[in-house]
């Protein structure tokens, strides 16, 4: 059975590219679009991997971190910050919301895998 | 004037008529004794003469009356002549001699026993004697001793009668020169003494006796003349001893003044101090303010003061600060501001000068009189407040006592407004500098959150590009065939260069906005090296130039922001890739005295002098044109530049045209946290 991944991202663009990688590479992938959809969608279809960028409208990335890691149902998902901000001090707020591991775009799609092998079970 | 005399007073009263009459007595009794000596020898002689003359007699006698019996051998006519020549009580011995044979002799009675040698041995008798001669024969000798004793009665007599009259003279002449003395010299002089002992005494007043026509008349009118002079004197010196008393007091009166103004001076000083430090030291107006007005009202002596502020669009005085005033003044004064022209206040705010109320009782209409006079307070001071002639406010005291208020107040009053116009001319600039100073915080927020967003924005959108590019050259939408595939491939360069471009901007933007902070960490200058070498030799490869390293393997570990560093080097290192189209690229680093030496060198075209001092300035290349045909946004060096100052080194460029370049940076090794920010 294949490896289930939650991708939470606004953005249409770069939920497509993720799908398209992610599906290509033979993972099920899982679509949020928005803060709360995300910490439902974890709920409901209890992701292997997730796969969380920081900016997102109303509930941000690190808020649905957050809510996700304080779940103990939850907590031992791990969770792959994507972030596009490159102002300093991101990364750290991020493993400090419980992120597991942080990823900046422009990422390469081969970088993106190995770090998501690296936190799989 | 009782000071005058501390000598003796004269108790000899006496003494000048004694001493003279001593002296006096002295001379008369020489001269008597002289006197006496002289009337004893002459009388001694004249005795003496007169003796020797009895005896020529008698002897001359014997010569007559004694050649005839003795040569007639007559011996008792002889005998009755020497009988008869006894009647002269001086002739002690007589005797008639004939060839050795006495004829007579006689000798008183208490000469009895001595013969004629006993005499002539003794000055005390004069023996005389003589042949007697009868026709030319000589018929016998005469003997004759006169006794001098006689000479010595009549003399002792002379002398008693000297004595006794000299005695009586001198006593005569003490007396007289007694009473006269007295009469004519001691009395007149102790009178005198007296007089000069009144004077010693102080009494000035009581004339001189100067009765006297003689000496000490003139003495004494002298004196009196001396008196009179020491009277006029000491009128003189007391009148100068009171005007330097009264000089004394005026002068103590002065010192006094002065002290208690000078005491004043310092209290006044002390608290402009107080109010000048306040003024400095706090930017809270109120506070300010307060400790103004307070210093004001008791240093002026009034009951009650406050600081106004002037509102030029209202043109009122806005209450800013009170000391010991009533809540119902404050009130009153807050409900209604005084209006410029109104008031003390407002009068000295129109005429730019103090303004006094000697007493609000005579100004029936006065502004909150009222509640002025219910509070006691009677007189007003307002002076303005003045910042380079702008009317900033105004500083008021009141007193309960009514009056005018000295110069002294009015002018310490201005020293306060001086104080109070900068305190509040202060805190207006201190507010106008936060109010800026917000402003500028929200635009430099404004600033970071738009570079945010545009990062953000700009890169969303390149993301997505740069994803479905790769993407698609994966092969994951199916085979792309090879002319697609190469302009793929320079489509996601140019996508790469374009996000490299927004990054720098980014990069830049953060260094200036003091939002870049170094994190400092041990690292290896060493792997910094390797790890730019790694990045960057692919690229010189492509060009066929050579990338040499020089590393000592010795190298201490530094400490700094390995990222950034290795941030730099890569930059420098790949410049001089991008410049240099044959020859080689060279990195040594050295250390030394606690510094790293970094060089990256290249055989490039090389920078003229003008450049060399422009390339570290941003967006800025040495060739506009090569900036198109090179790609690089111009901020590398600027960005490179910025983190080695932040590290606490120091970046700088060897060259000359088509000569090659050397860009050198010393960095310290170790990093101390202190010198990340610049």
């Amino acid at each position: 059975m294949s490896k289930r991944i939650l991708v939470v991202e606004d953005q249409e663009d770069n939920r497509r590219i993720l799908r398209d990688l992610l599906t290509n590479a033979g993972y099920e992938v899982i679509e949020a679009v928005t803060g709360e959809e995300g910490v439902s969608s974890a709920v409901s279809h209890r992701p292997d991997l997730i796969l969380m960028d920081l900016q997102l409208p109303v509930l941000d990335g690190y808020e649905a971190t957050r809510r996700i890691k304080a779940d103990p149902a939850l907590s031992k998902i791990p969770i792959i910050a994507v972030s596009s901000y490159a102002l300093n001090g991101d990364d750290i707020k991020a493993l400090e919301a419980g992120c597991d591991a942080y990823i900046s775009k422009p990422f390469s799609p081969r970088e993106l895998l190995a770090k998501m092998h690296e936190h799989l079970p | 004037m009782e000071t005058v005399s501390s000598s003796k007073p004269f108790t000899r009263a006496s003494s000048i008529s004694r001493r003279f009459s001593y002296a006096f007595i002295g001379v008369v009794t020489l001269i008597l004794l002289l006197f006496a000596a002289t009337a004893i020898f002459v009388n001694s002689a004249r005795i003496n003469a007169e003796l020797e003359k009895r005896l020529d007699n008698a002897l001359k006698l014997s010569y007559i009356s004694l050649p005839a019996p003795l040569w007639n051998l007559d011996n008792d006519i002889v005998d009755d002549f020497v009988q008869a020549l006894f009647l002269d009580e001086s002739i002690v011995f007589a005797e008639v001699l004939w060839g050795g044979q006495v004829i007579s002799r006689r000798v008183r009675g208490k000469f009895q026993q001595k013969d004629a040698s006993y005499f002539e041995q003794s000055s005390q008798f004069i023996v005389k004697t003589s042949d007697i001669l009868y026709e030319g024969n000589k018929v016998g000798t005469m003997r004759l001793v006169m006794s001098r004793e006689r000479v010595k009665k009549e003399l002792i007599v002379t002398i008693s009668v000297i004595i006794t009259l000299t005695i009586f003279i001198i006593a005569a002449i003490a007396l007289t020169s007694l009473v006269i003395t007295k009469r004519y010299i001691s009395r007149p002089l102790l009178k005198l003494q007296e007089s000069a002992s009144l004077i010693a005494h102080g009494d000035l007043d009581t004339f001189v006796d100067k009765s006297s026509s003689d000496e000490i008349g003139i003495l004494a009118d002298h004196l009196d003349v001396m008196r009179g002079s020491i009277k006029q004197l000491f009128g003189e010196l007391s009148e100068s001893k009171e005007k330097l008393e009264e000089y004394s007091r005026t002068l103590e009166r002065k010192v006094e003044a002065r002290t208690q103004e000078l005491a004043r001076s310092v209290e006044e000083l002390k608290a402009l101090g107080e109010v000048s430090q306040a003024v400095s030291s706090t930017l809270d107006l109120e506070k300010v303010l307060a400790t103004i007005v307070a210093h004001a009202v008791e240093l002026s002596g009034t009951d009650s003061g406050a600081i106004h502020e002037f509102d030029e669009t209202t043109e009122q005085f806005q209450l800013r600060a009170t000391h010991r005033t009533s809540q119902e003044l404050i009130q009153a004064i807050q409900e209604s501001p005084i209006n410029l022209g109104e008031a003390s206040l407002g009068r000295a705010g129109i005429n730019r000068e103090a303004v006094q109320v000697a007493d609000i009782l005579e100004e029936p209409n006065y502004p909150h009189r009222e509640i002025m006079k219910r509070d006691g307070l009677r007189a007003l001071l307002a002076v303005p407040l003045l910042r380079e002639d702008k009317l900033i406010g105004g500083l008021v005291v009141r007193r309960k006592a009514p009056g005018k208020f000295t110069r002294e107040t009015v002018e310490l009053l201005q020293n306060f407004a001086t104080q109070s116009a900068l305190a509040i001319q202060n805190a207006r600039l201190f507010r106008e500098i936060e109010e800026k100073g917000r402003e500028l915080e929200i635009a430099s927020k404004h600033k970071s959150e738009f570079l945010a967003n545009m990062s953000h924005e700009l890169r969303t959108p390149l993301n997505a590009i740069l994803g479905y590019t790769e993407l698609i050259l994966d092969n994951i939408y199916g085979d792309v065939p090879e002319k697609i595939q190469e302009v793929l491939e320079r489509l996601q360069d140019n996508g790469r260069h374009l996000l490299g471009l927004i990054n720098q901007v980014l990069d830049l933007s953060k260094i200036e906005a003091g939002r870049l902070t170094l994190s400092l960490n041990d690292y290896s200058m060493r792997e910094v090296v390797q790890t730019v070498f790694t990045a960057a030799e692919p690229l010189a490869a492509e060009k066929n130039l050579a990338l040499k390293v020089t590393v000592p393997s010795d190298l201490e570990p530094g400490k700094g922001d390995e990222q950034r560093i290795a941030q730099v080097l890569l930059n420098l290192v790949g410049n001089a890739i991008k410049f240099t189209e044959e020859g080689e690229v060279k990195v040594e680093v050295t250390a030394s005295d606690g510094m790293f030496l970094v060089s990256v060198s290249d055989t490039g075209p090389g920078l003229s002098e003008a450049d060399q001092e422009k390339i570290f300035e941003e967006f800025h290349q040495a060739d506009s044109s090569s900036t198109r045909e090179k790609g690089g946004t111009g901020l590398g060096l600027s960005i490179a530049k910025r983190i080695i100052e932040m590290h606490g080194g120091r970046i700088w460029v060897e060259s000359s045209l088509g000569k090659g370049s050397t860009f050198r940076f010393t960095l310290p090794v170790r990093v101390e946290p202190q010198r990340e920010q610049r």
